[in-house]
């Protein structure tokens, strides 16, 4: 056998060995990730039999429409999107302070950047359980705070839908600083000191510095926390179950919540599957704006330098 | 160091101080509240720094009869945490080293795909899966609950090891190839021990984060036997027994904060070269 001919043989051989490598990891995905995406996209355009588990009868488009034009649906919806916007906004700008702060050097620094991580050990369930007890209105910490400075310290903060959803944003903006503060700190550190201290020297005040040097360079390390931030939101489940089951009012239920409530309150099983689609669109759409508008902002910046 | 002002000193450490009551204090008040009297936790003139510690609250949850089994939770937390974050990597570590080491046709439409599983929202999968646990006999077994974590860490396993192999140098390789190394023998001979720091830090993450899984063993569960620390936890929430849930909260926490405090350099690496795209 020639040489060439050798080098054939050992490719194919190379290439059935890599099939047997990733065999293991294709079939679980296929199982566990392909088939159920499928499968819900069927569900979602009939009705399923909840005592047989089998699909009843065909349902078109009905719970497409049936959820579309649900006037909770359409307060669900802005809801959604309100928290997964607050949750990245807040958590960005927080991250991009604490990396700021941890990136000075300064007695304690090093434990303050072990202290950060903490929130991302704590299971969720955890958190919820403990953010509910912060903020238990009879005898939790928040409102003894208030009640040391003078203020009444009498709010019912899990009674109140708007206020609920606000101390539900504070439990996942806790939960996700670590992870956002790692990524922009690590960032962060891409920047030489020298440029830190050269703009220093050239008089521009600290504040200066971070608008005109710092920030545009991270920028492009924020966008991807902030998808990741927005994902995470849009996928929150176990806090909201702990921390107020989607209450009080629905004034807590996000679209992944309500798909559970679907499937698993309500038990339909069509419906469920639809709201997830959609949801799984929105998110779909985010993603695409951020990236579109993204490209777009970096190539003028290209032109006006 | 740079000599600074004193303004700029006070900004610091008011800032410093702020940020660690913010991370610190729901982790404090629920320390505090599962070591103080049940009546003392509910007055309102509780105090914030503790005049006593009263481990009752441990000794409760702890007792056979207690309303959540802590023990069996954490056994069975233990048992399929391991075996998660240990299956997931011996299944991880030969994909990704085919798909960013060998002749393979699209493995980075692959990886891609791998890793956009994660935009999806898990409610996306769940409803099918129910259904077809309760078919096929796998809603309330270790089993079901193994394929389940196991695959849904899978992706992100192999992207993060995936990263590692890129970072072995291709010359090693090379050198055993000539030596007439087996693709096989490469892999087990010399990839694996030098991805050994990989290795254990994804076994690390993967433990954790299997550990504090809360959805899928509330959906895919429903025995009292079955029952994972995460799970036990939210089933004490029914009780109004406060200390003991803040006690039982502190008992599950511990052992993955421990875990991160030891090992935050390996726990940074996996989430920094996770997503480092």
């Amino acid at each position: 056998m020639t040489n060439a001919k050798l080098h054939i043989l050992g490719l194919k051989k190379e290439k059935r060995t890599a099939w047997l490598f990733i065999l293991p990891t294709l079939i679980l995905i296929t199982c566990v990730y392909a088939y159920p995406i499928i499968t819900t996209l069927v569900y979602s355009v009939t009705t399923i039999d909840i005592s047989t588990y089998t699909i009843k009868e065909f349902a078109g488009l009905r719970n497409f429409q049936y959820i579309v034009s649900n006037e909770f649906f359409n307060r669900t919806l802005v809801r959604t999107i309100y928290f997964g916007l607050m949750v990245v906004v807040v958590t960005i700008l927080l991250a991009i302070g604490v990396s700021l702060l941890i990136n000075i050097d300064f007695k304690g620094n090093k434990i303050l950047k072990i202290l950060i991580l903490l929130p991302w050990a704590v299971p969720p369930v955890v958190s919820g359980v403990m953010w509910s007890q912060m903020f238990q209105y009879e005898y939790g910490f928040i409102n003894k705070i208030i009640k040391i400075f003078g203020g009444e310290g009498d709010t019912i903060w899990l009674g109140s839908p708007t206020l609920a959803l606000h101390v539900l944003i504070i439990t996942e903006i806790w939960r996700w600083l670590p992870f956002a503060t790692l990524f922009i700190f690590a960032a962060l550190q891409t920047i030489p000191h020298s440029v830190i201290e050269a703009a220093a020297l050239d008089g521009a005040g600290y504040i200066k510095t971070v608008k005109e040097v710092i920030l545009p360079i991270i920028f492009p390390g924020v966008i991807p926390v902030a998808i990741f931030l927005f994902v995470s939101a849009m996928k929150a489940f176990d806090t909201i179950f702990v921390l107020t089951a989607g209450g009080p009012r629905s004034g807590t239920t996000t679209l992944n919540y309500l798909v559970y409530l679907q499937g698993f309150q309500q038990f339909k099983f069509g419906r469920a599957a639809a709201t997830a689609y959609i949801l799984t669109f929105i998110i779909l759409v985010v993603i695409f704006v951020v990236f579109t508008l993204n490209r777009l902002t970096s190539k003028r910046r290209l032109i006006n330098d | 160091m740079i000599k600074r002002n004193f303004l700029t000193n006070l900004t610091i450490y008011l800032s410093s101080a702020a940020l660690v009551i913010f991370i610190l204090s729901p982790l404090y008040v629920v320390a505090i509240t599962s070591l103080q009297f049940e009546k003392d936790i509910r007055s309102p003139n509780l105090n914030l720094i503790p005049q006593y510690l009263d481990f009752r609250h441990y000794l409760a949850i702890f007792q056979p009869d207690h309303i959540v089994p802590v023990l069996p939770a954490m056994r069975n937390s233990l048992i399929v945490s391991t075996l998660a974050a240990l299956i997931s990597v011996l299944i991880a570590t030969p994909a990704a080293y085919a798909l960013n080491r060998m002749h393979f046709p699209k493995s980075k439409v692959i990886l891609r795909m791998l890793i956009s599983v994660y935009i999806l929202p898990t409610l996306l999968f769940i409803i099918p899966l129910y259904i077809a646990w309760i078919n096929l006999g796998l809603f309330d077994t270790y089993v079901g609950l193994l394929i389940l974590y196991t695959t849904f860490m899978l992706p992100f396993t192999v992207w993060v090891l995936g990263s590692f192999v890129k970072s072995i140098p291709i010359e090693i390789e090379e050198a055993a190839k000539i030596d007439g190394a087996s693709t096989t023998q490469l892999l087990t001979k010399i990839m694996i021990p030098l991805l050994r720091p990989g290795l254990f830090a994804c076994l690390i993450f993967g433990f954790v984060l299997s550990w504090v899984e809360f959805a899928t063993p509330l959906i895919f569960t429903s025995k009292i036997k079955m029952i994972t620390v995460s799970l036990g936890l939210y089933r004490s929430t029914v009780d109004i027994q406060i200390g003991q849930l803040a006690a039982a909260a502190v008992i599950i926490t511990l052992p993955v904060i421990l875990i991160t405090l030891i090992l935050q350099k390996q726990i940074q690496q996996v989430i920094l070269t996770g997503a480092d795209r």
